[in-house]
């Protein structure tokens, strides 16, 4: 099962940029995995980092917990959950980066954040192909009203920012899952947080964000985790996270092919 | 499907020009300028000590590493990594005003510099294969150079000495080089000792053949990228520490420890 993932999955992923794929945890998995997140949330807090950002969310009620490599082994478990990775691989290739992993709980009242593709942030045009692919942990049921992640199916197609009708605001809808699901989302799909209009139900999404391995990761592994946590992760974790000195020559050792026979 | 466009017409190396105006037109045309006399006299004398030392004690040490794009079954060039912890002359390179100007006039900023490395040839070999720097891009390629290369020639550079080959005006196909251009036309980049050759990321080049009888041709090589890219070495596992304590605004930003969006700690720039 290496490589890829359920085939409706993979199929859906290819022609809508996004799938879910359900029951990755179970439902007490779930549940334990928004307490850690919550002890995460605290722990950010009490070390002095805040958990709003007004850069990213219009008010407080959008919780943001970063840096949860560091915060616990649970959340290190989750980024190299073997259906994680194979949905990764499935998405942009073999080889790739860990480039962030951070949760957003949207509480009632939170609303959306401006649209945008997470590729076209920083990749130049055309996007032709996936750079980075987010998988999505839905640690409670995601639906319109609590919040789900707005997104345009299809968008994933758009190579460059011309093909952005001015009215794509107006084909977003809302992905839907239960807990304990991951969602697959392109790196090129158009997308923008929900708002989440409920009285009383929080919204629980952690975000795996995975690039191919020559792109700069979003976090600086080797200044933020701690040589407690760099040094209970296992080589292959090392290789993901670009802790090494491998960095960005991998490519230039496999040009045999150009030698002259 | 049509065929890959060929690197037609041939060009020569663009005349050597002091004007950053006119480098940056050569860059445009040609993928590359030559910029004579940057470093003179003592300045030049001193880096191209440290680099020969630095050298001899890689090889007295059995450190000296091999690269991918080196063949196999030749030993004759010596590469040295990460020369800007081995002194601080060579920050003096990967910073320099001049090297900046190009950086920011061809790639914008801010950018990073992925990579200062050094490369010797001896007499008997050195050439390599044929490539562009921004290989690791997938093609089809952006419409603009994701990287740029400095090459500061510590040792007149000649043909007969093993001088970086170009094709020049072969970032214009911008694609990397394939099977089918084993014919493209390679040009010598002859310059005089202290010259820097700036080329773009999409130019086909390669290290040169030294047929010389007893003449080593040492070249620094500072990569640049735009700021998406990871850089190929690490600094932050690499860099003598004094680099940072001691860098301009500008080092910092291009070391990585300036930085917006990406390559963040605790939310942050690192510095």
């Amino acid at each position: 099962m290496d490589g890829s993932g359920p085939q409706n999955a993979n199929d859906q992923l290819a022609a809508d940029g996004w799938c879910v794929v359900p029951d990755v945890l179970s439902p007490s998995e779930s549940a334990f995995a928004l307490e850690r997140l919550w002890a995460a949330a605290d722990e950010s807090e009490r070390v002095g980092m805040p958990t709003f950002l007004p850069v990213l969310d219009p008010n407080a009620s959008n919780v943001r917990v970063f840096y949860l490599l560091e915060r616990d082994a649970l959340f290190r478990e989750l980024i190299q959950h073997p259906a994680a990775i194979a949905m990764v691989r499935q998405a942009i290739g073999p080889d790739f980066m860990i480039s962030n992993f951070t949760a957003n709980i949207a509480r009632p009242g939170s609303r959306s954040m401006a649209l945008h593709s997470d590729q076209s942030l920083v990749g130049p045009e055309p996007w032709l192909a996936p750079w980075a692919v987010n998988i999505i942990w839905c640690l409670t049921n995601v639906h319109r009203d609590n919040g789900a992640t707005l997104f345009i199916p299809g968008s994933h197609r758009w190579r460059t920012r011309d093909d952005v009708p001015p009215n794509a605001d107006k084909r977003l809808v809302p992905f839907e899952a239960k807990a304990g699901s991951i969602v697959v989302m392109d790196g090129r799909v158009w997308h923008t947080s929900g708002a989440n209009v409920t009285k009383d139900e929080d919204r629980a999404l952690l975000f795996g964000f995975y690039t191919l391995p020559f792109l700069r990761p979003q976090v600086n592994w080797n200044a933020c985790l701690s040589p407690e946590t760099q040094a209970s992760l296992g080589p292959q974790m090392h290789d993901w996270l670009g802790l090494g000195v491998t960095a960005n020559t991998g490519m230039a050792t496999n040009l045999g092919y150009l030698e002259p026979s | 499907m049509a065929a890959p466009q060929r690197a037609e017409p041939a060009l020569d190396a663009p005349p050597p020009t002091r004007d950053v105006g006119q480098a940056l037109r050569d860059i445009a045309n040609y993928g590359l300028a030559i910029v004579p006399g940057v470093l003179a006299g003592d300045a030049l004398k001193r880096t191209r000590e440290a680099l020969y030392r630095a050298a001899e004690s890689d090889a007295a040490r059995a450190r000296s590493q091999k690269f991918g794009l080196d063949y196999a079954h030749d030993d004759t060039n010596r590469r040295v990594w990460n020369v800007l912890s081995r002194d601080p002359l060579f920050e003096d390179l990967a910073f320099h005003p001049l090297a900046v100007e190009f950086v920011k006039g061809v790639l914008g900023w801010p950018a990073l510099l992925g990579n200062i490395s050094a490369n010797i040839t001896y007499p008997g070999g050195g050439e390599m294969v044929t490539h562009a720097d921004q290989i690791f891009v997938p093609e089809p390629w952006p419409a603009q150079p994701q990287g740029l290369n400095v090459a500061w020639c510590l040792d007149d550079f000649t043909e007969e000495n093993g001088a970086t080959q170009f094709v020049p005006g072969s970032h214009r196909l911008n694609r990397a080089p394939g099977a089918d251009d084993a014919g493209a036309r390679l040009v010598a980049m002859e310059a005089p000792a202290g010259s820097a050759v700036v080329f773009e990321s999409r130019v086909w080049h390669r290290t040169g053949h030294n047929r010389s009888a007893g003449r080593s041709r040492a070249g620094v090589f500072a990569w640049y990228t735009r700021p998406i890219y990871r850089t190929q070495e690490n600094w932050f596992l690499s860099l003598r520490p004094e680099v940072r304590q001691f860098a301009s605004e500008e080092a910092l930003v291009l070391l990585g420890y300036k930085t917006q969006g990406l390559g963040l700690v605790n939310g942050a720039s690192p510095a």
